[in-house]
Parts: C-alpha cells; sequence; structure tokens
C-alpha cells in the first residue's frame, strides 16, 4: 500500500508519502493529511475467440 | 551561563505532522526510575535504575480547522505514535550535535483536552505523550 501527500504540514503535495517507525497512519487518513494511492486499474486482456 | 534563549526556532512534529507554528514549549524528559537499592549498614540512600520512563509535553494552541492541531490529535487519544522535537527547525531533517533530533517513538496519548476555551483569550491545550523509546539523533 502506497500513500500520497494531501497536507503541506507532512511534505509537498502530490508527493508519496513513506510512514516512518511508529506513525499512526490510520489518524493521518482519517484527517485527510494523506490518502491512499490506488494505482489505476489494468486494462482488461481479452483472448481472441479463435473461429473454426 | 545561558546559552539557550527560544524565539521561534524549535520545531515539533506529532505523528509526521509539523505543528511547529502551534506549538508554544515543548519538554522532553528522559527519566530512568529510581530503585531504592539501600541495604542494613548504609547510612545514606542508595538507588540503581529501574525502567526508562519518557515524556514529551507540548503546549499548543488549538485550533479546529483542517490539517490543524485537533485535527492531528483527536485519532491519537488511546494510541501510541511517533514524535519528534528538536531546537531548531533544520534539526527535525538535518539534525547535528548542536541542533540534536529527540524523537519518541511508541510513545502513548492517554488525554487530549477537546475544547479550553476562556472568553478573550487564544485557546491552548497541554498534552503529555507518555513511554516509549526515546532516542537522540545527532547526524
Amino acid at each position: 500500500m502506497t500513500y500520497r501527500i494531501v497536507s503541506n504540514r507532512i511534505g509537498t503535495p502530490g508527493d508519496i508519502y513513506e510512514p516512518e517507525a511508529g506513525v499512526n497512519v490510520e489518524a493521518l487518513l482519517l484527517h485527510g493529511f494523506i490518502v491512499e494511492d490506488k494505482a489505476p486499474p489494468k486494462s482488461a486482456k481479452t483472448k481472441p475467440t479463435e473461429k473454426g | 551561563m545561558a546559552t539557550s534563549t527560544y524565539l521561534s526556532n524549535p520545531g515539533v512534529v506529532v505523528n509526521a505532522v509539523s505543528l511547529t507554528d502551534q506549538c508554544t514549549s515543548a519538554t522532553v524528559t528522559n527519566t530512568a526510575e529510581a530503585l531504592e537499592s539501600t541495604a542494613f549498614g548504609g547510612t545514606s540512600r542508595v538507588f540503581v535504575a529501574g525502567l526508562f520512563n519518557q515524556e514529551i509535553t507540548l503546549d499548543l494552541y488549538m485550533s479546529y480547522a483542517a490539517s490543524e492541531t485537533y485535527a492531528t490529535l483527536a485519532a491519537l487519544v488511546g494510541t501510541t505514535t511517533t514524535v519528534k522535537v528538536s531546537n531548531t527547525v533544520a534539526g527535525l531533517t538535518t539534525a547535528s550535535a548542536t541542533e540534536p533530533r529527540f524523537e519518541l517513538v511508541g510513545c502513548y496519548l492517554e488525554a487530549l483536552p477537546v475544547i479550553n476555551a476562556t472568553m478573550g483569550e487564544l485557546s491552548t491545550i497541554s498534552i503529555t505523550f507518555k513511554g516509549g523509546v526515546l532516542t537522540t539523533v545527532v547526524s
């Protein structure tokens, strides 16, 4: 799971946030200091249908 | 000779959130609990070190705005976190012998005054983080 900075009290907004030891990540998420960085969904691969 | 006068230099980070601009006082206390080991025959009390028991006390202006004091602390009550204090803001990122950074990892926030209102005064709170492991970073 990766996180992205929202608040400039944590760092530069938009940068990836790497939690340090002991940091309560849930508290940061709850109050919007960071957000989960969700990877874009992979495009669906469809197999070509074989026609006999 | 007094050599440390704090004007606006110290830096404070609570749970990775900089609260330097809300903080007016920070005290980091490194305590080794005293266990008495005085025995018969002794004429003075003697102590040996027991468990370490660390504490960080902060005085903060209370603000309920987004990303401010309340938002930083509200979800930390009853949990453990990391608090960093340095005598300079630069010491928070680049510590040195003259700008040491004190990091308390795994410290517990027992209580948070959620409102402290007095007519005509800025609202302030005092909080104490207890326990955890204190590390002094100097490089």
